[in-house]
């Protein structure tokens, strides 16, 4: 009797084909090879269930045109929308205000031109939920009302604070990286510290390691977090969050969960500006 | 094997990976990750390993990780891999009891989890994920089983 039994391929293909997929794995993950194929997949799938569910949409709005309240609902629907942009352009608007006067002790004559155009407002297209919940990368989808795609590195902004910042446009959808992701760092402060905050790969969380030993850092559970504008890219002073948990995590080190004040699940509309800022 | 044969299989593994995909994010506030699409390209390559060789665990592999997967490879590997192991052992699997095969097969898709953890996310790594995943992944493996062969059977009669 055989001791062991037939297979159908040569293990020689097999192993070509174990090689190969070690090769494209460790490229995409040391070098993120692929991250733009990806990009455009998931674009192109995006537009796929925008057209699927815009023709179920109107196919249910065929069934519902006889309804008497149908008008009253799409205006009520509208209205809604506009509260929402409205509620994120002044956001945006307020802290260009105060860029903008900060500016004007200095340039009096660069006033008139400062962004007042270029608050441009996007509505979520996608969550990639699977991995928000679960794992490290954060992202969402954005998808411009106006057809303008953002530049790479712009801040977004939703439900009064940051979220995060664009990575990419795949065919005029923009991926936005969130403070939470593993990958992304954010610079900032408090009353008694600076550092920088990596995303925690967990909901709304990110953190920050700071000496244990340094007595100027006085950090309580409820302390506000600010952005610090170091990095070039957030304005600064603009609350994030606050001090969620404080961990040792080494003799001298300590780790100090933040957790942010926007929950991105609960957005519809996200402002971003088109020109990138210089930090005052 | 006929292109429409290739066809409906990979519409069964990718099904199966869209109801990860839908499903996942509710279960893993309970520390579960269900695992259909690994299990039923599983249980494909069980049924009819003479079918399905390397190049088509490659192929599934590639267009699952352009749609699921945060990095190319990562199914491409496990689907080589785990084809390989099956078309080895697949006559000794055909004596194995519902039992066995549900503990091979959910431990396969627990190391793929643990895997996938490791490699794609190592902060989010729990033993308590693995552990509620293998039982359920376990569970899952019969049903699959059960109703992936009524399938092919109604499907595939003349294979």
């Amino acid at each position: 009797m055989a001791r062991s039994t037939p297979t159908y391929t040569p293990v020689r293909n097999y192993a070509i084909g174990f090689f190969l997929s070690v090769i494209l794995l460790f490229s995409d993950i040391s070098y993120g090879t692929f991250t733009p194929l990806r990009g455009y997949v998931n674009a192109s799938t995006l537009y796929a269930q925008m057209i699927s569910s815009e023709i179920l949409e109107n196919i249910s709005n065929i069934f519902h045109s006889f309804k008497k309240n149908r008008s009253l609902l799409n205006e009520n629907k509208e209205l809604k929308e506009q509260i929402f942009k409205i509620r994120t352009k002044e956001f945006i608007e307020r802290k260009n205000s105060e860029v903008k006067i900060e500016i004007i002790n200095f340039q009096k004559d660069l006033m008139s031109s400062f962004y007042n155009n270029d608050i441009d407002i996007y509505k979520i297209a996608s969550v990639d939920l699977r991995n928000y919940l679960c794992c490290s990368t954060h992202r969402i989808f954005l998808q411009n009302i106006n057809n303008v795609s953002a530049e790479k590195n712009i801040p977004v902004y939703a439900g009064g604070s940051f979220v995060g910042q664009t990575k990419d446009s795949y065919l005029g959808f923009t991926e936005v990286i969130l403070l939470s992701d593993t990958s992304h760092v954010l610079p900032i402060k408090s009353n008694s510290f600076y550092c920088d905050a990596r995303g925690k790969g967990k909901p709304m969380l990110i953190s920050c390691m700071l000496d244990q030993n340094n007595e100027n850092v006085k950090i309580q559970i409820g302390d506000a977090v600010y952005t610090s504008g170091l990095g070039g890219i957030f304005f600064k002073n603009v609350e994030i969050g606050f001090v969620s948990a404080i961990n040792t995590v080494s003799i001298n080190g300590i780790e100090v969960l933040i957790t942010l004040k926007t929950n991105p699940l609960e957005e519809t509309y996200y402002g971003m500006i088109s020109k990138e800022t210089d930090e005052i | 094997m006929k292109f429409s044969n290739h066809l409906i299989i990979f519409s069964t593994i990718f099904l199966g990976f869209w109801l990860d995909n839908s499903l996942n994010p509710l279960t893993i506030n309970f520390f579960l990750e269900l695992n259909f699409g690994f299990l039923i390209f599983s249980y494909w390559v069980f049924a009819m390993p003479e079918k399905l060789q390397s190049s088509a665990a490659l192929f599934y592999g590639l267009v699952i990780d352009l749609f699921f997967s945060n990095a190319i490879g990562f199914n491409m590997l496990f689907f080589v891999a785990t084809s390989y192991v099956i078309h080895l052992y697949v006559f000794r699997f055909r004596i194995f009891s519902y039992f066995q095969l549900a503990v091979f097969f959910s431990g396969s898709s627990t190391f793929y989890i643990a895997c996938k953890y490791l490699l794609l996310s190592p902060y989010n790594y729990s033993y308590v994920i693995l552990l509620f995943s293998f039982l359920v992944n376990a569970v899952l493996w019969v049903a699959i089983y059960i109703i992936m062969r009524t399938f092919r059977r109604s499907i595939f009669s003349n294979l």
